[in-house]
């Protein structure tokens, strides 16, 4: 009897198979949130300009030598041999945040156009006023690079090229 | 029929209740989410995150960003790389383009990464190179004095920093 119940009682002896989680649970907790603060999510592009150098050449006089000229309200192109175009600034150069199709602006239009009647014109020039905010700037050099000018600087109307 | 009855308390007296909590499922929901956050670390290459309070302007620019010295243009002061160079205030006072602080610490600067390219064998045309994280809402004024400065100081290649737009 007694070898009887002592056999029941080893037996019944029971052994946890189960993986003990807790530990790493807690390094997980600790780790994601110190991940998620640190994380950047937004995607960081840039926009390559070449300013000019004391070396530079001057352009040749007979260049198309492309401006687009930054009014409060509206665009005007401008070029050697082109008939001035005034292009009025949409709403959405105006909108921070908003989405732009630039294809289907005006200003990337008549830019476009001009491109196809110059091909190998990649050169442009944008001159804003020293009020210009930086936004207006950017989206005005997405139109020209829509345009198949990606190759643009930058001016003050009041003179002073950076 | 004692003897059954006992056996059969036996069996259903001690019930075996797991009374652990199951962790398993919020393991996969945890392991899932390290794994995202470690890969949006891989994929984006080089990042360098723009001072709390600016904003970039949105883009639709692909070009992605390299490594380079970063000066950035906030609502209120000029940063090279995180120190406060000048105010915003100022510069727009100023009836100069060049930025007298700024230009001094671009100077060194640049010494500093033209030895930097010397020593790791790269090519010393990257030293020019500067990234300008501008805030959205700043003037072209002031956008102007900062390129000026930086071309009077020699960085010739310059990079706009831009939010990609959705």
């Amino acid at each position: 009897m007694r070898t009887r119940a002592g056999t029941r009682r080893s037996f019944r002896h029971e052994v946890n198979c189960d993986l003990e989680l807790r530990p790493l649970m807690n390094v997980f907790i600790v780790l994601i949130p110190m991940l998620l603060m640190s994380a950047v999510f937004i995607e960081i592009r840039v926009i390559e300009m070449a300013l000019p150098t004391a070396q530079a050449e001057t352009p040749p006089a007979q260049s198309l030598d492309l401006v687009i000229r930054m009014l409060p309200d509206a665009y005007v192109v401008e070029g050697n041999g082109l008939r001035s175009q005034t292009i009025p600034i949409g709403a959405t150069v105006a909108a921070a945040g908003a989405s732009l199709n630039a294809a289907a602006h005006p200003l990337t239009q008549a830019l476009a156009a001009i491109v196809a009647a110059h091909p190998g014109t990649r050169e442009v020039r944008i001159v804003a006023s020293i009020a210009t905010r930086y936004q207006a700037i950017v989206t005005t050099m997405d139109l020209a690079r829509a345009a198949g000018l990606s190759d643009v600087a930058l001016e003050g109307a009041e003179g002073g090229t950076p | 029929m004692r003897r059954a009855g006992r056996r059969g308390r036996r069996r259903t007296g001690v019930p075996r209740w797991h009374s652990g909590v199951t962790l398993t499922s919020l393991m996969d929901i945890l392991t899932c989410l390290l794994f995202f956050v470690l890969k949006s670390f891989v994929a984006g290459g080089e990042v360098t995150a723009p001072p709390p309070g600016l904003d970039l302007p949105k883009s639709t620019a692909e070009q992605p960003q390299t490594s380079s010295l970063v000066v950035a243009i906030d609502r209120g002061s000029i940063l090279l790389g995180s120190e406060r160079i000048a105010s915003v205030q100022d510069a727009e006072a100023s009836p100069q383009l060049l930025i007298e602080p700024l230009a001094t610490r671009l100077e060194a600067a640049r010494a500093q990464m033209a030895d930097i390219h010397r020593l790791q064998g790269a090519d010393s045309t990257h030293a020019n190179v500067v990234t300008i994280q501008g805030d959205e809402t700043i003037e072209f004024r002031v956008l102007q004095k900062v390129m000026y400065t930086l071309n009077q100081a020699g960085f010739s290649d310059i990079a706009l920093a831009v939010i990609k737009r959705s």
